[in-house]
């Protein structure tokens, strides 16, 4: 049903995307797109939640190598792997995940995948900012942050999920 | 029994979830800047050659200005030049050489990789120890002002902490009166550094340069680190919060020159032994 190997390029790509596209941007203090989440957004409805967990274990401890952030992005990721079949089972429906299938926005539609895709972005900016900062005084300065980065790392999100759903269906014809 | 394996069975992803995310906060939680200096070390073996590439063709769009600025510098170094002549014509360079030996050595590198928009913002360099880079070299922009130190090399790069990055500390003085405090950065903005702990009594002008002090392990004395911009008074220590704008103007840095010295290893070593590393 998933193509594995599709599934490959998308963690290379987004890998690669973010350590040389996003992270060399330059948009400011506020803007920090953490967009490879998206990998962990477009992975297949059925797929264990223990295998999901550890995609989001490989993709944040590679993050935090490349990026030089020592168990930051490891620690946002888990959580999102966590919390992705709960997320999903709310907006999506328990019977339509159990069905499987990529959520992608022509699948289960464009209102419910902006609500899955944007809670999940918002809980990996709401944890990587204030874990990053660790201060209470630039409370104001890290909610900033989080919205800022929240609106373009969901802009991207659903780029890439345009993207890749887009071939998935010409290859299904 | 069977019930405590099946209810196990049932929360497995939750109890590994929370074993992950433990070790990953404790991890994060004991890091400091040199351990992150060291990944990114580490990775530059891999991803290095690709920022370099993209360093190469962010340079080439930026050739206008790094033409302007050589041009000036060329008339400058000419104009030095010409002092240095004079000086020699009568006699005086010669003097100059035999009495001073300068315990510092230069090395320029191009960056490869910057970030200003991270609390923790680093520089990796293209130069490492094959090119003679060392820890804790300064790193100044080509008109010597303070941009970091090395934190860490390997062969090929360098990975420096930057001005912005809310663990590096220095030391800075007011040029017109000598006070000195602490210099860091708050987080926020990348054009405003803080310059904490001057004393009250001081005179505080705006407008006024903030140089690095005698004792620092990393900066030569008397370099340029930034320009006071507005300066509040803490009524708990008794002091000024001056708010500096940095001389660097770390989104569109592309060269630096690193400044080694050669006495500071000496320097370390001995106050170590005598007053212990955790000064």
């Amino acid at each position: 049903m998933y193509d594995a190997l599709k599934y490959i390029l998308l963690f290379v790509l987004t890998l690669l995307l973010q350590l040389f596209f996003f992270n060399a941007l330059q948009l400011g203090p506020y803007v920090t797109p953490l967009v490879y989440i998206a990998f962990i957004v477009l992975l297949p409805m059925k797929m264990p939640p223990l295998y999901v967990l550890l995609s989001g274990l490989l993709m944040g401890v590679l993050m935090d190598i490349g990026m030089g952030t020592a168990g930051l992005n490891t620690i946002a990721t888990l959580l999102t792997a966590y919390a992705r079949i709960w997320i999903l089972n709310l907006i999506v429906g328990k019977e339509y995940v159990s069905e499987g299938g990529i959520p992608g926005i022509a699948s289960i539609g464009r209102k419910k995948f902006l609500r899955y895709a944007g809670i999940m972005t918002l809980l990996q900016c709401a944890v990587f900012f204030p874990f990053e900062t660790m201060n209470g005084n630039l409370f104001l300065h890290t909610l900033l942050r989080i919205i800022a980065s929240w609106a373009i790392t969901l802009l991207f999100v659903w780029l890439i999920a345009l993207v890749f759903t887009h071939n998935n269906i010409r290859s299904q014809n | 029994m069977y019930r405590l394996l099946e209810f196990l069975r049932k929360i497995h992803v939750l109890l590994i979830f929370i074993l992950l995310e433990c070790v990953a906060i404790h991890f994060y939680a004991n890091s400091t800047p040199y351990t992150r200096a060291r990944l990114l070390s580490a990775s530059n073996a891999v991803v290095g050659t690709i920022y370099r590439a993209a360093a190469g063709v962010r340079c080439y769009f930026g050739l206008g200005r790094e033409n302007r600025h050589l041009t000036e510098e060329i008339i400058r170094l000419r104009n030095e030049l010409d002092i240095y002549r004079l000086a020699f014509e009568e006699k005086q360079l010669q003097a100059l050489r035999d009495t001073v030996i300068s315990p510092y050595d230069y090395l320029p590198a191009r960056v490869v990789h910057n970030s200003i928009g991270r609390q923790e913002n680093f520089l990796t360099l293209n130069k490492g120890m094959r090119d003679g880079v060392r820890e804790n070299m300064a790193v100044l922009t080509p008109n010597g002002a303070m941009v970091g130190y090395v934190l860490s090399c390997s062969d090929r790069y360098a990975v420096c902490i930057s001005l912005l990055n809310t663990s590096f500390r220095a030391s800075g003085r007011l040029a017109s009166s000598d006070h000195f405090g602490s210099i860091s950065w708050p987080g926020i903005d990348s054009r405003r550094i803080r310059l904490s702990e001057i004393p009250k009594y001081a005179h505080v002008i705006p407008g006024d340069t903030i140089l690095t002090t005698d004792y620092s392990f990393y900066f030569p004395s008397g370099i340029p680190i930034g320009r006071v911009v507005d300066y509040k008074s803490v009524e708990e220590t008794a002091s000024y919060d001056i708010s500096v704008e940095p001389f660097a103007d770390f989104s569109t840095l592309k060269e630096v020159i690193l400044v080694g010295n050669d006495d500071s290893y000496e320097r370390m070593m001995l106050e170590n032994e005598t007053i212990g590393p955790d000064r």
